[in-house]
């Protein structure tokens, strides 16, 4: 199960996942206040390889993890499509 | 309909406000995202397998302390309302993390905003 260094890269290989298979892919948040930490995994239960992960103690990313969040959110209600026609935040 | 979604949500909302509270000082709170194709029943193995019509605007939310479990369906329509306070409650709650101090003077006293 990959942990990634850095958050664009993460974040890069986390929405390329999610279009792969929109279906199968599923987004996990887990906060541990009492530990100070927030962890994200995209996964879309097939290959362990493919379980992306990313851990982080500091707070400058909780935003950027959940405006992800949010954005595969919003990707996973909007009707399929192929083109580079996203709205834009 | 719309309103009744948009209650289902805001009552999901309200929980999961509980469960963040709940795990201040121990425990984690989990958040699950998937796209959600509206099935309610699982595929037939044979027969009626038109009768489903899949759907591709919907997604599920679901939430747990690891005791009490939560969840919620959201759409298109009300994913905007839906995102806005659900990411304010968010960073609201995951508040725990550490902070950068950019321009730390050694000063304890709290910064005005």
């Amino acid at each position: 199960m990959p942990y990634f260094q850095t958050w664009e890269e993460f974040a890069r290989a986390a929405e390329k996942l999610y279009l792969t298979d929109p279906m199968k892919v599923r987004v996990v948040l887990k906060y541990r206040h009492c530990d100070g930490n927030l962890c994200i995994k995209v996964t879309d239960n097939a290959a362990v390889s493919d379980c992306l992960q990313y851990k982080t103690d500091q707070a400058q990313d909780v935003k950027k993890i959940e405006k992800l969040h949010g954005k595969l959110m919003r990707l996973m209600v909007s009707k399929e499509t192929h083109s580079g026609s996203m709205e834009t935040d | 309909g719309y309103a009744h979604a948009l209650e289902t949500q805001i009552s999901f909302l309200t929980e999961l406000t509980r469960l963040f509270q709940k795990c201040r000082t121990s425990g984690s709170v989990v958040i699950t995202l998937k796209k959600y194709d509206g099935r309610t029943k699982p595929t037939p193995r044979k027969g009626h397998a038109e009768s489903f019509e899949p759907v591709d605007n919907k997604c599920l939310v679901r939430a747990s302390d690891g005791k009490k479990k939560i969840s919620t369906v959201v759409t298109t329509k009300e994913v905007i309302k839906f995102q806005m306070a659900y990411s304010n409650l968010l960073r609201a709650h995951m508040d725990g993390l550490k902070k950068k101090d950019k321009k730390s003077k050694g000063k304890k006293t709290k910064a005005t905003q």
